[in-house]
């Protein structure tokens, strides 16, 4: 079988709904319908601006969620670790989510012979407020009454319903918004894996010239046998894609790659300065921690629990100005920080983690020459692991 | 697996989230997942919310009447025909409104007519009746957050935000980020440094702040309103308000507070007892029968072995909770409702917006309109909306305002409250937070001062024992820049304060040799 295909839905309702022709909506629906999978775990949409995963094995359920939301930054990893365990389940996945749940695999939280990841291109995701403030303050709109968001060619597209004003439709280049503090995620921003090569599949309208149907890429024997489910129910229909449209992809890629990689260094506050000064930096951020755990809560590669060395070698009473469990999990996390953002999503004090992590993560990942979340064979190089990893074989 | 959007009831913030339900083996699960788009606290949540799965794994309370399990309607018919054989003057009705709704409070005041009775408290009544009426507002309303980050000037009067009210913290940092100076009002220094000047104040001589008025000029003034405040430090911040050209903004420990102050204030005026005083009430026998709406009035409470004591001399407790308390045991009857996840109906934040909760259930609120008037969830909810005068709700709305307006008020006189603190004596400061309230001690310790530490000879896993009167209670420590004979604890411990939360203790080296004899033994 080829590895690149142009898909889409053969219900057309699928495909209004549905992004690029609604490959992966009709791809979850028929796996669903002939027993491939045994639920979905799919965003519901709330508003533009919010969802909600729903694991469901009711098919009505998964259409009623097709079409992007890059305004709910949601990474699924751990729940596909609390609810996948004995159930066959079939989820789209930004690069993020595939990432933490191909570590969350390596830690035997996940068993990946249950699991289809029909992954996402992803130029990045925008926080809901920012994204609220941007409709306001950026396109003039009513927050509340921006209904539809899409993101295509270095655009954003917001549609608003006013009553009594009809649609309105405004797209504007995301460089131009970034400029001016809106847009994506820092951690989006900053993210150089934008097609998720450790799913199943890799899907999105990178490569597609036409605007109903989905750049395919198959990843995996399970990609495929999904994929083959699909077409052979009679909910998918595909072709070949074309070579100019691999290219494309590459491109396209490449482009946000290095736009990406300009983003770490425009955001870098710490680079330029003196040492004494980069102590001071990461010592002001990490003071105002409450040790509220959130942050190891959410974190898709944190597989440990309530005996987490984080929390047992911290101690509430010790009078250090930078926690134990702070320094802990910078250590714990540098081989194996998948930069998704989820940390500093939900801090309550604001400290920049995504930023921290990354200092120390992608200088350790480059010397141990392990890039977190790409090859579930590939083991995690702490020495912990190892052992665990050892003494199980 | 079932989500359900919720607010967390750790305190007036009201922060958004969702609740992760599934079933698991025979029993249900709950997960906390952090709410993105909430408008106040935009996914964000401190220690409290992050583990309110645990908060929502309590023993759940059963109806019952006289100890012996009934079927729910027998347990209201039952309350409802002993209500009716007090007379109004022997009845009292508590809420401390953490965990009730809007819809609930109205029911709850509406029932408490319903039995002619006056002594209805949300926990805060005295107040209203101690300070000038064109004060209140402070009291009735908070400020957006919004507010926080475009002030210029903030003094943190007596608030350590991070522990406080740990979701105020990075509002104040935002501010501090925009280049507005943070000034604290405290007793010892934040840990975390999060002001730009200090101003230290000794226990003994609050007074003295008066003299540095200017300090509030053109200023938020941050500060905490609990049933435990002192009056005369609310009157203090109050002066320091009216005679500066500051505003006051006073963060409260319950959810709903702001919805208690909006649908039981005509009772605020007309009441006869407040929360202390229906307790002194209590214990002259002069108030014989209690009805507690959704309220741990021991766990809640310093000294809750004092108030369980005191309460078991009622002819009628009536419980109503999701969960039982430490005075379950001792109620007549207990009416059993739900979980506040569950909840259908709305709160009021302590910024002013209307939330709506995202449960389906009516059980609680029914419970106390089968008792009284009868009515429908519908037809209480839109006399909800009719009051606060809003048709649709919405969360990204400060709906209910406040206005600034002038009053004149006398200069307070101080009067040390402390007592028991002389000569070697030390001052404990209770730093209050969402565990506890919520009756659940978070930290065993306490902290003290390096020159605490060199007095009594401590080392590493020794612990302190804090001696007041009788009460006598033994903590770990941690050691914090803090004045010498200052102590702080997060947790409650069985010290009572006299007044306020500042009180005058003893505090020793514990006997480790006996307790570890103990463990050996």
């Amino acid at each position: 079988m080829p590895r690149y295909y142009l898909a889409w839905a053969k219900d057309e309702r699928i495909r209004e709904k549905g992004a690029n022709g609604g490959f992966v909506t009709a791809t979850l629906v028929s796996a669903l319908e002939t027993g491939f999978i045994d639920a979905a775990l799919v965003v519901e949409k709330k508003s533009v601006y919010e969802g909600i995963p729903v694991l469901t094995s009711n098919p009505e359920v998964v259409k009623e969620c097709a079409g992007s939301l890059h305004g709910a930054p949601i990474n699924l990893t751990k729940y596909v670790v609390d609810y996948g365990a004995k159930k066959r389940i079939g989820l789209p996945t930004k690069p993020c989510d595939a990432r933490g749940i191909i570590e969350q695999a390596k830690r035997r939280q996940v068993n990946l012979d249950n699991i289809v990841m029909i992954g996402l291109n992803c130029g990045g995701t925008l926080h809901p407020l920012r994204m609220r403030e941007m409709a306001a303050d950026f396109f003039g709109f009513d927050p509340d009454a921006v209904v539809k968001e899409e993101i295509k060619e270095g655009k954003i597209c917001l549609v608003s319903k006013e009553e009594g004003m009809g649609e309105k439709e405004k797209w504007v280049k995301i460089d131009a918004l970034e400029q001016k503090g809106y847009g994506r995620r820092d951690a989006c921003k900053s993210c150089v894996t934008k097609i998720p090569t450790s799913a199943d599949l890799a899907c999105g309208n990178w490569g597609s010239n036409d605007t109903q149907k989905t750049f395919v890429e198959v990843l995996t024997e399970k990609g495929e046998a999904i994929l083959k489910n699909a077409i052979e129910s009679g909910y998918v229909e595909i072709e070949e894609a074309p070579g100019e449209g691999i290219e494309k992809r590459k491109q396209i890629e490449a482009g946000m790659q290095r736009l990406a990689e300009d983003w770490k260094e425009r955001m870098d506050e710490v680079s330029a300065l003196s040492r004494s000064e980069r102590l001071e930096f990461y010592v002001d951020a990490l003071k105002n921690c409450i040790g509220c755990g959130a942050c190891k809560e959410v974190c898709p590669v944190c597989a440990c629990e309530a005996g987490a060395k984080c929390l047992d070698m911290n101690d509430a009473r010790d009078s250090y100005v930078v926690s134990m469990y702070n320094m802990l999990r910078i250590f714990h996390l540098m081989d194996s920080c998948i930069g998704c953002g989820e940390c500093e999503d939900v801090c309550p004090v604001d400290i920049p983690l995504t930023l921290i992590h990354r200092r120390f993560s992608e200088r350790m990942q480059r010397h141990l020459g392990y890039t977190p979340g790409m090859d579930v064979k590939e083991r995690p190089p702490l020495y912990e692991t190892e052992l665990r990893w050892s003494a199980e074989e | 697996m079932k989500v359900i959007s919720s607010i967390c009831p750790g305190c007036s913030i009201g922060c958004g989230l969702y609740l992760l339900e599934s079933e698991e083996g025979e029993g249900k699960r709950i997960k906390i997942l952090h709410r993105k788009n909430s408008a106040v606290n935009e996914g964000k949540l401190c220690e409290f919310g992050t583990h309110l799965h645990v908060y929502y794994g309590r023993e759940a309370l059963n109806n019952t009447a006289d100890g012996r399990e009934v079927e729910q309607n027998d347990a209201i018919e039952e309350a409802k025909k002993r209500l009716y054989g007090m007379k109004p003057e022997e009845l009292a009705f508590i809420a401390l409104p953490g965990t009730v709704t809007n819809e609930e409070i109205l029911s709850f005041a509406s029932l408490a007519s319903e039995f002619r009775c006056e002594n209805i408290s949300f926990g805060f009544e005295r107040f209203f009746r101690e300070i000038p009426e064109e004060a209140s507002y402070i009291i009735e309303r908070g400020l957006p957050f919004s507010e926080v980050e475009k002030a210029s000037r903030i003094i943190l009067f007596f608030v350590d935000p991070f522990v406080h009210y740990p979701l105020l913290a990075r509002r104040i940092l935002k501010a501090k980020k925009k280049g507005a100076k943070v000034v604290e009002v405290a007793f010892a220094k934040n840990e975390r440094g999060i002001a730009d000047e200090t101003v230290l104040v000794e226990p003994t001589a609050v007074a003295g702040i008066k003299e540095k008025k200017e300090i509030f000029e053109n200023s938020l003034i941050i500060g905490e309103l609990t049933p435990y405040t002192n009056l005369q430090f609310l009157e203090l911040m109050m002066w320091l308000n009216a005679s500066t050209a500051s505003r006051l903004f006073l963060l409260k420990p319950f959810l709903n507070v702001t919805g208690a102050f909006l649908f039981g204030c005509g009772y605020f005026s007309k009441r006869k007892k407040d929360l202390f005083e229906i307790i002194d009430g209590i214990e002259r026998e002069e108030i014989r029968a209690l009805y507690l709406l959704e309220t741990d009035l021991a766990g809640a409470m310093l000294g809750g072995e004092e108030v369980t004591k005191t309460i078991s001399k009622l002819d009628l407790l009536i419980e109503q909770n999701a969960y039982r308390t430490v005075l379950s045991d001792t109620a007549t009857i207990t009416l059993r409702s739900e979980p506040f996840f569950m909840k259908k109906g709305t709160i009021v934040n302590i910024e002013g917006r209307v939330l709506e909760l995202g449960g389906e259930s009516e059980k609680g609120l029914q419970v106390m309109e089968n008792m009284g008037k009868g009515r429908s969830y519908e037809e209480v909810h839109e006399e909800v909306k009719k009051r606060l005068g809003l048709p649709t709700l919405n969360e990204f709305v400060i709906a209910i305002k406040r206005e600034e307006r002038s009053f004149d008020m006398a200069e307070p006189k101080i009067e040390s409250e402390i007592e028991g603190a002389e000569g070697e004596g030390y001052f404990l400061w209770y730093k209050t937070n969402p565990f506890f309230w919520c009756g659940v001690r978070n930290k065993n310790f306490v902290e003290i001062s390096p020159a605490a530490l060199r007095k009594l000879g401590l080392f590493r896993g020794d612990e302190v024992e804090i001696v007041q009167g009788e009460r006598r209670e033994k903590m770990g420590f941690k050691i914090s820049e803090l004045p010498p004979n200052l102590i702080l604890a997060e947790s409650k411990l069985s010290i009572k304060p006299f007044k306020g939360l500042l009180t005058g203790v003893e505090m020793r080296r514990a006997d480790i040799k006996n307790k570890k004899i103990e463990k050996f033994l």
